[in-house]
């Protein structure tokens, strides 16, 4: 028993028991989906089904729809943990960095999936344009990225809080603005046929700024009281 | 951890300067002849400026009380760090309320999608998601600890969110009627405004020093409560008080 | 890293523990030393002034009536728990420093509550244990059988028993060999055959030059385990 264990097999290993845990749970399939699905339906009741206005409204409700729905993946992993799952797993010899970087790759996963499933209702009761859909293979895990590493972020600062599970999004929300920003732009760039670099840019350094302050932060936040 | 007593209530230099500033720039903001274009509404300006000017300078005084706090862990970082942000959502909140009322007039609309004013309106939710999670953790230490991270992260992604929403805006092309650089400020204008900033800054730092003062003995007051000398928490349990088939009592 | 040898008895369901021996702790004495240590949570005081010195090889019983604080001092040796005030240093680490967190893998604790992800198996949430850990998963089957769940490896911990999961934590211990055992009530919920499962891990530890605490309600059971004994009142420690 000397010295830490390696990094990136930690990494692995938290990914795998969150992804594990979802899979046998179903919460993200069965619930969250599902519930994002049917606010995309509630839309067109509230604004009218004028097709024009729907193609227009579509991404930008889209995207609207990941961030706040979304970020329920991040608050039920950390609402479900217990202080006696969170001992177990630190006395481990977890280092919280391969922690962090560990939950923001399952939540990630699970993001995309959620973008996905939820992209093809939105195509379908929207009419969307996907013309220059392969851009989407950029901004789609990027989106994913960013708002994961903002839900584990925001989750570790209110972990074991009872009122994390309200908190939790009221604090992700207005941070996530520059990524409903960059992928809502990128389509309309997309649609004007002009460069969307800019919002891809834009995107990157956002996911860059939380993996980094993710890592830095890691330790800090891991301290129980 | 050792406190000082409470200090007796007292006038502070700092008090009267501020009070004194505050009426002075209202004069002159009332006096000093209306700008050209816009007329006496805009004399909203002499209150949108400093407002705003304070909003940004309790956001990088909440980023420097976090990171203070978590490099030396001395509890008057944390203090700064809640004050500033309290003032700063009195702040930003004037912001954008005084930005709403000056927008009415000149448009005739409350709310415009003007860069500044969204980014004023996604500050103000920052601060107040901080202050919530202030509110819902009782320990001291661990209070102090996360709401630094917070403070740290949410003030550093402020520039991200900035850019990104003037990006947006000027692909967008917004009326900039509300842009203070694009009226005419001559020299009174001018002047007033920079007294407007002076006494709002003085003000701010008049009431970060009663509110640093307050949480110092918010402190103190939960230290004695929990004093060495206090109970402890075992001392409140005793023997159930039943017998065989029923209670005594 | 030594390689722990199991006697692989069949146990089945009802069997004894298989015999566990374990790699020498490396010396470092005393391993847990707290001076004057205190706990607030909130406006709550738990702790006043603990002193507690264990020495390579003890076993410590810690008793104490309910809400006395015996899990309060229980997480603070395991470094899960910073104290409000006081000093103290656990296998070498400074109890309020980073180095706490290099020791955590050398510290094993079995809570009052299990800590197992009911949606894993038994044997997923022991891998999963093993892989964060650095250890072979081969190993798991190894611990399982040692602690008579080798049949019951596929079961979802949701839909095992308290007693099950509590097996688990003893399996989880002998694979990652702590120097430093806590246990809170490890008693509740083993039957007959596997309480003898909680002598054998504690002495394996002590043998080795480890120590051990264990709180407990239960003198009886506790007290041909451990070499000394405590009790938490008024907040600080007889």
């Amino acid at each position: 028993m000397t010295g830490r264990p390696p990094f990136w097999p930690q990494v692995v290993a938290i990914a795998r028991r969150d992804l594990a845990r979802e899979r046998r749970a179903g919460e993200v399939v069965w619930i969250t989906i599902p519930f994002g699905a049917v606010a995309l339906l509630l839309i067109p009741l509230a604004v009218g089904t004028n097709e024009n206005l729907l193609r227009d409204i579509g991404p930008g409700m889209f995207w609207v729809v990941v961030l706040l729905f979304g970020v329920l993946t991040a608050v039920r992993r950390t609402s479900t943990e217990t202080p006696a799952q969170r001992d177990a797993v630190a006395l481990l010899g977890l280092d919280p960095a391969a922690e962090f970087t560990g939950k923001v790759l399952a939540g990630g996963v699970m993001l995309l999936g959620f973008e996905v499933l939820v992209g093809a209702v939105a195509v379908a009761l929207y009419d969307i344009d996907l013309s220059g859909w392969p851009w989407l293979l950029l901004v789609m895990p990027l989106a994913a990225a960013g708002l994961a590493e903002l839900g584990t972020l925001s989750g570790s600062i209110a972990a074991s809080l009872t009122a994390g599970p309200a908190l939790i999004p009221f604090l992700v929300a207005p941070l996530a603005i520059p990524l409903l920003l960059g992928a809502t732009q990128s389509a309309e760039a997309i649609r004007q046929g002009d460069s969307i670099l800019s919002w891809i840019l834009l995107m990157a350094i956002v996911a860059l700024a939380l993996a980094v302050a993710g890592v830095l932060t890691a330790r800090p936040l891991q301290e129980t009281r | 951890m050792t406190t000082r007593a409470p200090t007796r209530r007292s006038i502070h230099w700092l008090d009267v300067t501020a009070v004194l500033g505050i009426g002075t720039a209202l004069g002159f903001a009332l006096l000093t002849p209306a700008e050209r274009t816009q007329g006496t509404p805009a004399r909203m300006l002499y209150l949108h400026v400093p407002t705003i000017w304070l909003a940004y300078v309790a956001f990088v005084v909440t980023l420097v009380g976090s990171v203070a706090y978590l490099i030396t862990r001395r509890m008057r970082w944390d203090h700064v760090a809640e004050a500033s942000a309290e003032l700063g959502v009195l702040f930003t909140g004037l912001a954008v309320i005084d930005g709403m009322i000056w927008a009415k007039p000149i448009w005739g609309v409350y709310w415009t999608w003007d860069a500044r004013l969204t980014l004023t309106a996604i500050m103000f939710f920052v601060y107040v998601g901080y202050l919530a999670l202030r509110r819902t953790i009782g320990d001291p230490e661990a209070r102090a600890r996360r709401a630094a991270i917070l403070g740290i992260v949410g003030v550093l992604q402020i520039p991200i969110v900035h850019f990104s929403v003037i990006w947006w805006r000027t692909l967008h092309q917004p009326p900039t009627l509300l842009r203070p650089d694009e009226m005419q400020i001559d020299p009174p204008l001018l002047a007033a405004l920079w007294i407007g900033v002076a006494a709002f800054t003085l003000l701010y730092v008049a009431l970060m020093r009663h509110r640093i003062e307050l949480a110092r003995l918010e402190l103190a007051l939960h230290e004695d409560a929990t004093a060495p000398a206090g109970p402890v928490a075992g001392d409140a349990v005793s023997a159930p008080e039943v017998t065989a088939g029923r209670s005594r009592s | 890293m030594h390689r722990v040898a199991y006697s692989l008895r069949d146990t089945g369901w009802e069997g004894r523990p298989a015999d566990v021996h374990f790699a020498p702790v490396p010396p470092a004495t005393p391993l847990v030393e707290l001076h004057g240590i205190a706990a607030r949570i909130g406006a709550t005081t738990i702790l006043r002034a603990v002193d507690l010195t264990i020495e390579a090889g003890q076993s410590v019983g810690l008793f104490g009536a309910n809400g006395a604080g015996k899990t309060t001092v229980l997480r603070i040796v395991a470094t899960l728990l910073r104290p409000s005030a006081g000093t103290g240093q656990v296998l070498g680490a400074d109890l309020s420093g980073p180095d706490r967190y290099d020791v955590r893998r050398r510290i094993g604790l079995i809570g009052h509550l299990p800590g197992l992800y009911p949606e894993l198996t038994l044997e997923e949430n022991l891998a999963f244990s093993a892989r964060v850990a650095g250890i072979d998963p081969a190993r798991v089957t190894e611990v399982l059988h040692a602690v008579g769940l080798g049949n019951a490896a596929g079961r979802h911990a949701g839909e095992s028993s308290h007693g099950m999961q509590r097996r688990v934590e003893f399996a989880r211990e002998l694979m990652l060999e702590p120097d430093l055992l806590l246990l809170d009530e490890p008693h509740t919920a083993l039957d007959p055959a596997a309480i003898e499962l909680v002598a054998h891990v504690v002495e394996g530890v002590r043998s080795r030059g480890g120590a051990a605490v264990v709180v407990s309600h239960d003198l009886d059971r506790v007290a041909p385990l451990v070499s000394m004994t405590a009790e938490i009142t008024g907040g600080t420690l007889r």
